[in-house]
This record gives C-alpha cells, sequence and structure tokens, in this order.
C-alpha cells in the first residue's frame, strides 16, 4: 500500500448530558459566555434562543468566536492531546493544536438547550496499513530514520474521521 | 424544506448524538471490553467497540476563567502602548463607585481590524491563538478597571473608539457603549495619525453614526501622553445597577 500522510478530525459534542469533569466544565463556562455575549445583540431582549439571534441579530454571527474565548484556557489544559480518541492499547495518543468551535444550540432561559461541539484537528500521521479494522500509523519521521519506528493502531469510531490525505509514497 | 425544519431537523440529529459516544465511551478506564456494539448505521466495517483509554486523564481539570480575563489585552499586537482607566459609577445612588461589576472591553489593532478568526467559521485556529485587544475585569473598590493595550487604529467609517460592554457580578448586561476619543489638533488621534494608514478619508467624531448626537461629550475620555511614552485614558461611566 502506498504510504499516505493523514490528519484525522475528532468532534467532541459536549451537551447537558455531558459527565465527565472537563466537559461539564466546557459546557457550564460556554453557557455563561453565551449568555454574557449574546446580550450585545439582544439590548431589546427580544430574542432567547442561539436560532432566533442568528436570525434576526445583525452581528450575532459573531457569537461562535466570542464564546470560543471561555474554552481556550480549557484546551490549554489538554496539553496538546485529542481527548477520547484511544488507540488500541486504551492510550491517548492524537496530538493536536488546531481546533474549531462550534455553537450548536442555546437559549439564554434554558441551559438544558446548550450544545457545542469541538473539532480537533490532529497533528500529520503516516498511514501505513490497515490491518483489519484497524488503521497502522505512525508519527511522521522528523528526520530521516533508519529501522523500527514507534505505530499506532486505531479504529476509525463515531465521531472520528479522516481530514485530509496526502500521497507520500 | 423550510429553514425552521431544516434547522429542526438538525438539531434533532445532534441531539442523537451523544447516545453513541455514550454507548461507546466509558468514564472511568477499566480493562477493554469485549461489549457488543450497539451502533448503528454510523460505523462502517465492524462495527466493534472502540478499546476506552486505559490511561489516567491527565492533570485533573480545573475550572479556568475565559481568556478574555487579563489585564493586558496587547498579545503581542504593535502600537503605542494604551493604559485604560475605567472607572464605573451607579447612576442610581448617587454616582457612587461600582464595586464588583465585569468590564469587557474590545477595540481593533493599529491597522483597523477585530480579532476574529475565519468569519465564514470553516476554519480552524490554533487553541495558543488568543481573542487579540479583548478583556474583562471586574472593578475594584474604587469603581476601576485598568487595561493594557495599544493606541486603536481606525477604520472606514468610524472614528477612533473602544467597546465597552459593563454587566453585573452574575453577568446581567448593564450597559453597552463605546468611548470616544478627542480630536484635532495637538491630541493623541492627531499624534498617533491613523498608524500606517493616515488618516486621509478619517470619520470625526461629528461625523461618526455612533458619537455625532454626544454633543455633551458624555462618551469622549481624556487622553493624554505621547507616542515615545505611550498613551493614558481615563473614562468615568456611569450606569443604572
Amino acid at each position: 500500500m502506498t504510504e499516505r500522510t493523514i490528519t484525522l478530525c475528532y468532534r467532541k459534542l459536549i451537551d447537558a448530558s455531558a459527565t465527565r469533569p472537563w466537559d461539564k466544565l466546557v459546557f457550564a463556562a460556554t453557557y455563561r459566555e453565551f449568555c454574557l455575549q449574546a446580550q450585545y445583540f439582544n439590548q431589546e431582549k427580544r430574542y432567547h434562543s442561539l436560532a432566533e439571534l442568528l436570525q434576526h441579530a445583525p452581528g450575532a454571527a459573531q457569537l461562535p468566536f466570542l464564546v470560543s474565548g471561555a474554552v481556550r484556557g480549557y484546551l490549554q489544559q489538554l496539553n496538546g492531546q485529542v481527548p477520547d480518541v484511544a488507540d488500541n492499547l486504551g492510550r491517548l495518543f492524537l496530538k493536536f493544536t488546531q481546533f474549531q468551535f462550534n455553537l450548536l444550540a442555546s437559549d439564554v432561559l434554558d441551559q438544558a438547550r446548550h450544545q457545542v461541539a469541538i473539532n480537533f484537528y490532529s497533528e500529520p500521521l503516516v498511514w501505513h496499513d490497515t490491518v483489519g479494522p484497524y488503521l497502522l500509523v505512525s508519527a511522521p519521521p522528523g528526520t530521516a530514520t533508519a529501522g523500527e519506528i514507534p505505530t499506532r493502531l486505531f479504529q476509525i469510531q463515531p465521531y472520528l474521521s479522516i481530514h485530509s490525505l496526502q500521497a507520500t509514497g | 424544506m423550510e429553514r425552521k425544519h431544516f434547522l429542526k431537523s438538525l438539531l434533532a440529529g445532534v441531539a442523537s448524538a451523544p447516545v453513541l459516544l455514550a454507548a461507546c465511551g466509558k468514564e472511568d478506564s477499566v480493562t477493554p471490553t469485549t461489549i457488543t456494539a450497539t451502533t448503528t448505521g454510523t460505523t462502517s466495517g465492524s462495527g466493534s467497540c472502540t478499546v476506552v483509554p486505559t490511561e489516567t486523564e491527565g492533570p485533573f481539570p480545573t475550572h479556568t476563567p475565559s481568556s478574555y480575563v487579563r489585564a493586558d489585552i496587547t498579545d503581542g499586537k504593535a502600537g503605542y502602548k494604551l493604559t485604560a482607566t475605567l472607572t464605573v459609577t451607579n447612576s442610581n445612588s448617587s454616582c457612587t463607585a461600582l464595586t464588583g461589576v465585569l468590564v469587557d472591553i474590545w477595540h481593533c489593532d493599529a491597522e483597523g481590524n477585530y480579532s476574529e478568526y475565519g468569519g465564514s467559521g470553516t476554519q480552524s485556529t490554533n487553541y495558543t491563538a488568543v481573542h487579540f485587544l479583548r478583556g474583562r475585569q471586574t472593578t475594584d473598590a474604587n469603581g476601576q478597571v485598568v487595561f493594557t493595550s495599544i493606541f486603536p487604529g481606525w477604520y472606514s467609517g468610524r472614528a477612533t473608539h473602544i467597546h465597552v460592554h459593563v454587566y453585573t457580578a452574575s453577568g446581567t448586561s448593564l450597559k453597552v457603549t463605546q468611548i470616544a476619543f478627542p480630536e484635532g489638533t495637538g491630541t493623541a488621534v492627531a499624534a498617533v495619525g491613523g498608524y500606517a494608514k493616515g488618516l486621509t478619508g478619517y470619520t470625526s467624531n461629528k461625523s461618526d453614526n455612533v458619537f455625532s448626537d454626544d454633543t455633551a461629550g458624555v462618551q469622549l475620555a481624556s487622553v493624554t501622553g505621547s507616542t515615545s511614552a505611550g498613551f493614558q485614558l481615563a473614562f468615568t461611566l456611569a450606569v443604572p445597577a
């Protein structure tokens, strides 16, 4: 098989059903920031849902960007490690620096309707082979290395996708 | 399909998503499991479960304030230093200082651009990148906050300005306003000269659609200093609290 360099995208959805500590903190922080920032676009208090704001309030399309300010500190706590996605030995292995924050739904009157997504874009990986349902990958060699290289075996799972591909062979 | 219904169907799709995650994610690591997968439709191939993380989850997550909470909002942006001291008073209480309220400020950089990545929202961004020239602080016992920033540039159609949003400690909006800068000979605006783009086409306060009605100068800050030593901006705003 031709070796290819891929990047992965893991889309992490966070809503009111979040149970992990990090997820719950992100949920609460982004909801609070939404409630703060939404008021700028809703000074007559005519709207309460994100959908209404996006449809009627000029400039409200900035809200995802503005709310993302609440999430950056939490991303830094991850130390560049994509959460949740483990290799077949159960180890987190994906590194990221790029992310994209999405505000999916929210409502200033109902926290339960708040939903966000964080897309984590992984650092490049070399895709060597496919073993059954698993992809065999390794970090791209920094310098030309001879002999064996450490690899990871992982499975494409829900909300994990190949984001980009480049033939290297 | 009507937009409303389309949105609804979109939300319904999103709402059902966490079930799938819950089905294959385990909060606490145990030994690798061989649960029969119940994922339907979304995975191709065998559809078998993914091994759960067996590592301890990093440092325990801690509450982190919004990245806006800081005194220096410069973020490496080039420009003449500006120290902005804002004092918030209560117009419902003889203009006494308001302690413990949140003050957001934001303004454009020397070229006249605001921080906002990918206007279309389709672009990813580096998580260490910053929301430059945006900040939030809580007023002290004197009702004051002090921000360190750069002197704002300008853009077509607007006079030099800084946006301000004041909230109660619990986050309820008290006031949205903008701070205007004195202009004309000898002022900071003249000294900065609009930075690289000059002042040709600059909108003066009296032609500005936000400040033109402020004949009493309520939105006008006091600005002193020089390009070499930096500028000091002082502004007091009374809000009904």
